[in-house]
């Protein structure tokens, strides 16, 4: 029987032909296309699920059979350079292929429900066929190059969804910042490829690392050139997994559907970031110096997400805050030389993230009900409350996903966030005790967002704060916006099957990776599995667990205290007392002004000044000396009544004349 | 009739250009004389004056033409020959040397089939056309036939009247179909065009006459003759100006934002999608292949344009609030990639650049295109006074989303491709040092941040957001109808195509590029051994030595 792993090139190809297909269809036969809701659904569902299937049965044969298949062709040659590209499936790729087809699968369900009265649901449903198809080629791309290829189109499929509701404008500006913060990081990583290739000859992620280190001990490549190539191609990562001070377009791109921020921008293509650093591990772990500053990236954007996490009245940009953290801590890990770590984190994260994501959007679109579709209401907490009893399944997902990313035992998070806490104890302790006290304020944050949704009164109905809020926004309240029923109630089966679904890995899948016995890391790399399980003692994990269980606890019961039984005062207490801190996080740093005011502004001035001196300078110097060879003031006249065909003509005449002329003279 | 030019196959002696080959069908000959004999009989087919008769006429010469460039290309090219072949030959005028001498070489062919392409898809952009529309078809296929004719000819001479004579129609064509300030701009064009041009027959003439004799002024000849480097030099300076003019360089490229925001949208996508190309190519055909010596000297300077009109243009592109100005503008900064690969001095640099014209050529006139659509519905050109018209032109929107990501490198299209190659080309040249490569490609790889945001801004400005409802008062807003979807759609098929699998088109050149390259290295060779230039010796190998270490990987183990 032919094995998974050869046929493994379907995987991306499969979704990719049903994209194609409606993709076609919407554009040769829009209405008719449109229409077809469910066909198309089907169709699409079809080709991701088949996917999935062969993406598990290649999971379980490298579960029982730890091997790599690579198949390549030349792509493109010229002089003495060839490319190759094709694809390679081992056992980390394995795991990112189950994951990613196991939540693009759900997450298109849940889409069937979230998007069935939009007019562009079939539309939505061929992007996420797209980028199901795109995120899937990463995964098996067998060199940096091909990496690239697919990072940029997830990065496309990231620009469509996140301006999928084109007539937003806030929707038009996060989709564009999404996309050019992305390639900044691109241009690093495009530049880093470039340099490799130089210093190397190749692209392949092993012939680099080998490769390096042999140009390093020769002296054809010296050590600082080979630091900052290393540096280049990590600006790839921070831009793609939204790691400080690239992560400002991921809150932005919020402006999406809820699905594909579950999707897109928790779950898969954010955590492509860290799986390339993964992929690069062998070239990484020759320079201390570089994986230190990956430590030192991922532990300021661990705190940062945090703290800004805290101040969100948005539900979603809370969650989205809380993603950027939860990646620090993935970029930490890996910056600990420990990648097994940093993907399990990304494994449970992405589970329970997704679960949380789509827990909002079930949220949002009851709360759509009542207060009409404009985001700024929609999602905001200040109007929420009181929904548990509403909305049971969701309220109970939704706490599971939060006691799972506060880190109690025995949910997932536990295991994959105390696992990177313990790594980065052993190696950095300054990066760790941030670590740890970002492990707190997850569990505050998390808290507050589930006990402002889901706990108290309903909100819903104060007609001030909505005035107030929209004013804040700077919008106008929009009547015909309005078709809700006015009444909150759970999701259809639709989104609340995934939701369940999600649970199941959310709690359990943490005990594949308990630190005695992980089979997430055998299944990754047999010797760290037995290096991990040998260095395992209960007087090393114990009291860290311990502390770390403490810290999360004493969050949630702040959280506890100030949101559900009010007996703490917060805003008296702390925000009074602190205001600059306060308004620091609040304003997100001020990261946002400062990109508006140096970046965004800075180069619209540069391009008018720019273009200024084209029109007055380069313009006017040329013409003058354009007329200048032309002479007299009459031959100018000529030109200025638009006869200046004359001008060619004489050209062209003199060049008769001269064949005339020696036609004549030879005979 | 034909001259039967015994083959050399085999041993190429380095530095030589290989003989041309020739074939018993003229195929060339006919691809330039059918669309101008057809067009001479425009005048005489019977319309109704609306031109809804004539165009059909002109679509069915336009595409007979690229069939039989096609048929050319599959009858009698071998893609894995390096010189000339389709070769014809015919004494003209023997005591002036001139000669009508046509064929084509890899840096020939692929431009000619992207010619005939992009005139049949410009003639069915041109449907609507209702002013005076037997003059209109009547240019557009004389400037089919000049056009192919500039890439087949191989007499400087011939390429000089072919140069000039495409000239003309491209001035009526901006003079009587053009915008509103078409005098200026189709003034400005023939100027800068026409003055410019006065090099190429200097440098022509000069080249011809050179060595005292009877004239000749066929390539193959000129390739093999001895120039001194003085001579060189001065006749490089003043092709590159003429083709400066053309491609364009910075800062002689004034001329072309005023001719291009003139232009209605086929004359457009023939300014886009050929003209710029032959600036282009003519760099590599004479400056790069005759005049080696000078190219050696010389391209340092058309790195350092090149790099100059990507970010240059980028940034003016960006400020541009005009649509099709603006389009214009990011032409510019795209054809700083083809004088970066120019400058290179590798094949894969080299090759990079023939890309990206061929890729140009295509995305280019698809742009160019779409404006010209947008303009025919919304009536304006400004990006302020238009907005959320996605919402009425679904499909239009789409195609304008994927023809610009193509334009931004898109990986999967071929505009990725070509620029990769650029760049790879460029870092890994052991002929320029070291720090001059680090600034060189991180000064271009800024134009890759560049050109999203300028291309996302104005998709971002002409259909996202809420509906311009002062345009929508104004104009009623239609959707893509089936003529459009279909001209981008054949657009997009070889750009895709080229994009998932370049060998389709880089093998027609390869071998050209190859030996065109191959003579540049040595001619660096020749200047780093006899003079003590400290320009390029630093790192450079001389080429049997040449750097064994960096194809230890890439060769080995696939």
């Amino acid at each position: 029987m032919l094995s998974p792993a050869e046929i493994a090139w379907l995987i991306p190809l499969l979704p990719l032909f049903g994209a194609i297909a409606s993709g076609l269809g919407l554009i040769g036969f829009n209405q008719r296309i449109n229409r077809l809701k469910k066909p198309v659904a089907i169709v699409l569902l079809t080709c991701v699920g088949a996917s999935a299937v062969l993406s598990f049965a290649v999971l379980f044969e490298q579960i029982f059979n730890p091997h790599t298949v690579e198949h390549l062709f030349v792509w493109a040659s010229a002089g003495d350079f060839t490319l190759p590209m094709g694809y390679v499936v081992d056992s980390l790729g394995a795991v990112m292929l189950a994951l990613v087809t196991t939540i693009a699968l759900l997450v298109m369900v849940y889409s069937h429900g979230y998007m069935s009265h939009d007019k562009g649901y079939v539309r939505f449903f061929t992007y996420l066929a797209l980028f199901s198809s795109s995120m899937l080629g990463l995964i098996i791309s067998p060199n940096l190059l091909e990496i690239y290829v697919f990072w940029e189109l997830v990065g496309m499929c990231s620009y469509l969804l996140v301006g999928f509701w084109y007539d937003r404008d806030g929707a038009a500006h996060a989709a564009q910042k999404a996309f050019v913060v992305n390639r900044v990081g691109d241009f690093g990583l495009l530049l880093g490829i470039l340099g490799l290739f130089w210093a190397t000859g190749t692209f392949d992620f092993r012939g680099i690392a080998i490769g390096l280190s042999d140009a390093i001990s020769l002296g054809s490549v010296p050590e600082w050139a080979a630091l900052g190539l290393c540096f280049l191609v990590f600006l790839g990562p921070m831009a793609k997994s939204a790691q400080f001070p690239l992560h400002v377009w991921l809150p932005d791109a919020m402006e999406g559907p809820t699905p594909i921020s579950a999707l897109i921008h928790a779950a898969t293509m954010v955590a492509a970031g860290v799986f390339l650093v993964a992929r690069l591990e062998p070239l990484y772990s020759q320079f201390p110096l570089i994986n230190l500053l990956i430590a030192i990236f991922g532990t300021i954007t661990c705190f940062l997400g945090a703290s800004i996490a805290l101040t969100q009245m948005d539900l979603k940009k809370g969650l989205a805050y809380s993603t950027v953290s939860q990646l620090g801590y993935m970029m930490l890990a890996m910056g600990c030389g420990a990648p097994i770590a940093g993907m399990f984190h990304l494994v449970t994260h992405a589970f329970f993230k997704a679960m949380l994501f789509l827990g909002s959007g079930s949220v949002i679109h009851a709360m759509e009900e009542v207060v009409g579709h404009e985001p700024v209401l929609a999602q905001d907490m200040r109007l929420m409350g009181g929904l548990r009893k509403k909305m049971p399944i969701t309220s109970s997902t939704f706490l599971i996903g939060c006691v799972a990313i506060s880190g109690i035992p025995p949910l997932a998070g536990f295991w994959s966030k105390d696992e990177i806490l313990g790594q980065a104890f052993n190696t950095f302790p300054i990066l760790w005790i941030v670590g740890f006290l970002t492990a707190g304020m997850t569990a505050f944050y998390m808290f507050r967002l589930y006990f402002l949704t889901f706990e108290g009164e309903f909100r819903g109905h104060n007609e001030d704060l909505k005035i107030n809020l929209l004013a804040s926004a700077g919008k106008e309240k929009d009547e015909e916006d309005f078709h809700g029923s006015g009444s909150i109630h759970e999701s259809s089966w639709s989104m609340t099957v995934p939701l369940i679904v999600l649970a199941v890995p959310s709690i359990l899948i943490g005990f594949l990776g308990a630190p005695w016995n992980s089979s997430f890391a055998k299944l990754l790399s047999m010797e760290e599995a037995s290096k991990m399980a040998s260095e395992f003692t209960w007087s090393g994990f114990l009291p860290l667990a311990f502390a770390s269980v403490l810290i999360s606890c004493a969050g949630i019961s702040v959280a506890y205290f100030a949101y559900y039984s009010k007996k703490i005062d917060l805003h008296s207490m702390v925000v009074k007392k602190f205001p600059t801190i306060n308004t620091f996080f609040a304003k997100k740093w001020y990261l946002d002004e400062i990109n508006e005011k140096l970046f965004v502004r800075g180069s619209r001035k540069l391009a008018r000044e720019v273009l200024e001196v084209d029109a007055k300078v380069v313009d006017g110097v040329v013409n003058l000396t354009g007329l200048l060879t032309l002479g007299s003031g009459e031959g100018l006249k000529y030109f200025e009544t638009g006869r200046a065909q004359f001008y060619a003509l004489i050209i062209f005449g003199g060049v008769i004349a001269l064949v005339a002329l020696f036609g004549v003279l030879g005979n | 009739m034909f001259d039967f030019v015994p083959v050399s196959l085999g041993a190429i002696i380095p530095g030589q250009v290989p003989d041309p080959i020739s074939l018993d069908f003229p195929w060339l000959t006919l691809s330039i004389l059918f669309p101008i004999g057809g067009s001479l009989l425009v005048p005489f087919f019977p319309d109704e004056g609306e031109g809804k008769q004539v165009r059909w006429y002109a679509l069915g010469i336009a595409l007979i033409t690229f069939l039989i460039t096609v048929g050319a290309y599959l009858k009698g090219y071998d893609p894995s020959q390096e010189g000339l072949q389709l070769s014809e030959r015919i004494e003209w005028l023997p005591d002036l040397g001139l000669t009508w001498s046509v064929g084509a070489d890899g840096l020939s062919m692929p431009l000619i089939l992207l010619t005939s392409f992009i005139t049949a898809l410009a003639v069915l952009a041109a449907w609507p056309v209702s002013f005076k529309p037997k003059l209109f078809f009547f240019l557009i296929l004389a400037m089919d036939g000049g056009q192919i004719a500039v890439f087949a000819v191989q007499d400087m001479l011939l390429f000089f009247l072919a140069w000039e004579l495409e000239l003309l129609p491209v001035y009526l064509l901006l003079a009587i179909w053009g915008g509103k300030k078409r005098q200026y701009a189709a003034t400005k064009f023939i100027i800068y065009t026409a003055g410019s041009s006065l090099f190429i027959l200097l440098a022509g003439l000069a080249m011809g006459f050179f060595g005292g004799g009877a004239p000749n002024f066929e390539f193959t000849h000129l390739a093999n003759q001895n120039f001194g480097t003085g001579f060189q030099l001065l006749c490089y300076g003043g092709l590159l100006i003429a083709f400066g003019v053309k491609l364009p360089i910075v800062p002689l490229h004034t001329w072309l934002p005023d001719a291009h925001g003139e232009a209605t949208a086929p004359v457009h996508m023939l300014l886009a999608g050929i003209l710029l190309k032959m600036g282009g190519y003519a760099l590599l055909r004479f400056n790069a292949q005759l005049l080696p010596a000078a190219h050696a000297q010389f391209a340092p300077l058309l790195i350092v344009l090149g790099v100059v009109n990507i970010i240059y243009a980028a940034l003016t592109s960006f400020a541009q609030r005009n649509l099709k100005r603006k389009i214009a503008y990011s032409s510019i900064s795209h054809m700083g990639f083809v004088l970066i690969g120019i400058g290179s001095f590798s094949s894969l640099g080299t090759s990079g650049a023939m890309l990206q014209m061929i890729s140009h050529g295509l995305i280019g006139a698809s742009l160019f295109f779409l404006v010209g659509a947008t303009y025919d519905r919304t009536h304006t050109l400004q990006l302020n006074e238009m907005g959320g018209v996605g919402q009425k032109m679904r499909i239009m929107f789409a195609l304008w989303t994927v023809c610009s990501l193509a334009s931004l490198a898109l990986p999967g299209m071929s505009g990725f491709v070509s620029e990769l190659m650029v760049f790879a080309g460029l870092v890994t040249d052991e002929v320029y040092t070291l720090p001059f490569r680090i600034v060189i490609a991180g000064l271009a790889a800024i134009g890759v941040i560049l050109t999203p945001i300028y291309l996302l801004s104005m998709l971002r400005e002409i259909f996202f957001g809420k509906e311009n409802t002062e345009l929508l008062a104004k104009r009623e807003l239609v959707d893509a109808e089936p003529r459009e979807i279909y001209i981008i759609a054949s657009l997009l098929v070889p750009i895709i195509g080229i994009g998932l699998y370049p060998r389709i088109m880089t093998e027609t050149y390869t071998a050209s590029i190859d030996g065109l390259v191959a003579r540049d290295k040595l001619a660096v060779e020749r200047i780093v051994n006899t003079s003590e230039s400290k320009n390029y010796d630093k790192t450079f190998l001389p080429s049997t030595s040449s750097a064994p270490k960096l194809n230890i990987y890439s060769s080995s183990g696939y």
